[in-house]
């Protein structure tokens, strides 16, 4: 299988006045395009860690993370900024909607994000505002909250706001979705819910997933489970 | 920009549980507002008295004086006259003899007042200063019928009528037809041996008109008499020693007055002509308004500044409250620019409201400052508002909370009952120093005032003011209140309504200034006399509205870049994070 995400020898430390917190000590991972990864681990391991580094919210200390062959650790605040936009969806264990908008309005941020740097440059072929809500509904509809759209997340259940999540990470066709604890907040009924949003768009559009979790039921249906020990990958 | 806006003027119109964010915005809103309304209200009164001043000083004064550098007569008037009449810009020259002279009145043994007397070629006078026009009475000098009468009356030679200032004719207490004496010459006597004597010399003129410019200085100071007969009462026959010339445009008094002392052809080696344009005989005076108004704007610059402040801690707390959407939006793809131009945008947005807001404010009250109407009585202020806030209550609650409804509802008639009563216990209050209160005219009013009468008859003094000070108190902040209560349910509303509803009170709000703000009358408060005018004088300065729109629009910015850059420079995951 082609690999999508390969990461070497990556360290991470915190440091808090003088001493030093290692938390990753050499991961070595490669993900491969369209798999489901779980990651677990226990508590404060360095999971999340992982995954914000993955997702290029945080820089590691070491080492490098191939997207592609592409090291993204050599890109600059901007390029990374436009790389999380572009080949990146988040799905956290508390939901990260904005308030004041409506689900479908969420689920269209992150296009309106991308087509505003677009109409800066050269690149005129951006599609349209009509077509970007139609994508959205689409969206939605796969995660069958079609009569959703307009709500506001406060109207929302705890699983609702979370497969909006999931609607939401898709939005630009990212390479990867990054997933924290994404069942980590609701009951096991609506988590099965959430799961198989997941896995049917694992199907059906071959996205690529990082999960990471303490959820056994996820690592049960992961096509692939790794655990970060000690800062490390055991598979 | 594009997707800024879109974020931006969602944080500023939240529709959230916690409502708080926005009327923040809104205070701010007012803040800026009230500033630049204030600016621009305060400046244009300071302008109006300026304008106001000079316009009196120019109906009615020359704009250049041109008299010998050692006050002397001359002669050949009338011909220099017409040279001068004949520069470009001229409008009109007149002869007139000007002098002091010491005031008796008969039947008086000594000296009442010295004024200044100007003795004035009628028809030449009025194409310079319009002096016929501010006079009431006769200006027939020479053959007023009043003179015979008081020739008979007094068995005196009578020279001529005189036209005096009606301050200074309510000074001497002299009116029509009286007359007065006055003391021509006052010289050393060449005959007089070892002690000297004096040599006097008396001319006797009755009162013909009352002259009234408004303008202090002259109603206090002149009498006008024939020019003739002044040159007859100095001996100087066909010689005056002051020209008066009136210009097309005052500001060009400077530039031209060389040109009218060329003119007038003076042989100038033995007089010396020296001319004195209106800006430097009131140079003092337009030099402290200057001064004033200079002072007065920087201070101005302050509450502006004040109000960007008001936008810099709105701003801090949007957001502290809104930094884990920040880091939901940078972790989507938001970057630190966009982060930093949606809140540069929201407080840009909240600067340039209330920048516009206010100076709309601004300028209609200078409007109705300016305009005389009869305005419709003040209750219906309170009526309208009334009326406009149960309609509100009502459809605010009528679905959801009846009790909520019948609470507001109460909450209004009371602060209603209690600012009525407040009226009536002030107005009471106010009757125990004063015999009447006689700024009352509506019915309304009348009875108020009427239940306000009998209450110092019931109640004891001490009772009295003690309840008008609670009352008063707990009225007004009923009154606050309200207002927030009616925002607070105006939040509430639909999207219709909300737009039904701010039209509808900004409808109100204009009413309720029209009825409440009037030209402010000078005369009644005393001040008419320092000023040297009867109405506060409005005057917009459209150079000096856009100026103040643009330096307040440019604070309000400034005031959003550090908060801005505060929001950007959150990391992605402390926000997230953020609890």
């Amino acid at each position: 299988m082609e690999t999508l995400i390969r990461i070497d020898n990556l360290h991470k430390s915190f440091y808090d006045g003088d001493s030093e917190l290692k938390v990753l000590k050499g991961v070595n991972l490669e993900v491969s395009k369209s798999e489901i990864l779980a990651i677990m681990g226990a508590s404060g391991v360095g999971k999340s860690t992982l995954l914000h580094i993955i997702g290029t919210l945080d820089r590691p200390s070491k080492g490098s993370i191939f997207y592609e062959s592409q090291d993204i650790t050599m890109f600059n605040e901007n390029e990374l900024t436009q790389f999380r936009n572009d080949a990146i969806g988040f799905v956290f264990q508390f939901h990260q909607m904005l308030p004041e908008f409506t689900a479908i309005e969420n689920v269209v941020m992150s296009r309106l994000i991308k087509n505003n740097k677009r109409s800066r440059s050269v690149d005129t072929k951006s599609s349209g505002s009509n077509e970007i809500y139609e994508t959205a509904e689409k969206l939605l509809d796969s995660v069958g909250l079609s009569d959703r759209l307009n709500h506001y997340p406060s109207q929302l259940s705890g699983g609702e706001r979370q497969r909006v999540a999931i609607a939401r990470a898709m939005m630009n066709n990212p390479k990867v979705i990054l997933a924290d604890e994404p069942t980590g907040n609701i009951d096991d009924k609506t988590s099965d819910a959430v799961l198989d949003v997941l896995w049917d768009v694992n199907e059906r559009l071959h996205q690529t997933f990082i999960i990471v979790t303490h959820d056994t039921r996820i690592s049960e249906r992961a096509k692939r489970t790794v655990q970060l020990i000690d800062g490390k990958i055991a598979e | 920009m594009k997707f800024e806006w879109f974020v931006a003027s969602r944080y500023l119109l939240s529709r959230r549980k916690q409502s708080f964010i926005s009327i923040i915005s809104v205070i701010s809103i007012l803040g800026v507002g009230l500033g630049v309304a204030i600016v621009i209200i305060v400046i244009a009164v300071l302008d109006g008295v300026e304008h106001g001043l000079r316009d009196r000083f120019l109906a009615n004064e020359a704009h250049v004086v041109l008299r010998l550098i050692d006050h002397s007569f001359f002669s050949g008037y009338q011909e220099k006259i017409d040279n001068i009449s004949q520069v470009e810009g001229v409008v009109a020259a007149s002869p007139v003899v000007y002098s002091q002279m010491g005031v008796f009145q008969l039947g008086q043994k000594s000296l009442t007042d010295a004024i200044y007397i100007k003795g004035i070629d009628l028809e030449q006078e009025d194409k310079v200063t319009g002096f016929s026009q501010y006079v009431s009475g006769s200006v027939e000098f020479q053959t007023s019928p009043l003179i015979e009468v008081a020739e008979r009356r007094e068995a005196e030679t009578i020279s001529g009528g005189i036209v005096l200032g009606y301050r200074l004719a309510n000074q001497l207490g002299l009116s029509e037809g009286d007359v007065l004496r006055l003391v021509v010459k006052l010289e050393d006597n060449p005959m007089s041996v070892g002690s000297p004597t004096l040599f006097v010399d008396f001319a006797n003129f009755v009162v013909i008109g009352v002259y009234e410019s408004e303008l202090a200085i002259y109603d206090s100071r002149i009498g006008y008499i024939d020019i003739s007969t002044a040159q007859k009462l100095y001996e100087n026959f066909g010689k005056v020693n002051v020209i008066l010339v009136r210009l097309e445009d005052s500001e060009m008094a400077p530039a031209l007055s060389p040109i009218i002392e060329e003119a007038a052809g003076f042989s100038e080696v033995i007089e010396i002509p020296m001319t004195t344009t209106w800006l430097e005989t009131h140079s003092a005076l337009f030099a402290a308004l200057k001064m004033e108004r200079i002072a007065t704007i920087i201070i101005e610059a302050l509450i502006i500044l004040v109000a960007a402040f008001n936008i810099i801690s709105t701003l801090i707390m949007t957001v502290m409250e809104k930094t884990r959407d920040i880091g939901t939006l940078r972790t989507i793809g938001a970057s630190r620019g966009n982060i930093m131009r949606i809140f540069m945008l929201q407080g840009s947005v909240i600067g340039m409201i209330g920048t516009i807001a206010g100076s709309a404010l601004g300028l209609y009250i200078c409007w109705l400052l300016s305009t005389n109407i009869i305005r419709p009585s003040h209750w219906y202020v309170l009526l309208v508002c009334v009326i406009l806030s149960i309609c509100q209550i009502v459809i605010t609650y009528r679905n959801i909370d009846i009790v909520g409804m019948t609470r507001s509802i109460f909450v209004l008639i009371g602060s209603i009952i209690l600012i009525l009563s407040a009226n009536i216990l002030v107005i009471a209050s106010l009757l125990m120093f004063r015999d009447s209160v006689d700024l009352l005219v509506s019915f309304a009013d009348r009875l108020l005032s009427s239940v306000a009468n009998v209450l110092p008859f019931v109640l004891p003094f001490w009772l009295l003011t003690i309840l008008t000070v609670v009352i008063s108190i707990v009225s007004l902040s009923l009154f606050i209140f309200w207002i927030f209560m009616m925002i607070r349910s105006w939040f509430k509303l639909s999207a219709k309504w909300k737009i039904a509803f701010f039209s509808s009170w900004m409808i109100a709000i204009v009413f309720g200034l029209f009825c409440l703000v009037e030209p402010i009358s000078l005369l009644e408060l005393g001040f008419s006399e320092i000023y040297q005018m009867n109405q506060l004088p409005i005057k917009v300065n459209w150079y000096f509205v856009c100026l103040i729109n643009l330096f307040s629009f440019e604070i309000c910015w400034l005031a959003t870049i550090y908060p801005a850059w505060q929001a950007s420079k959150l990391k992605p995951i402390e926000a997230l994070q953020y609890e």
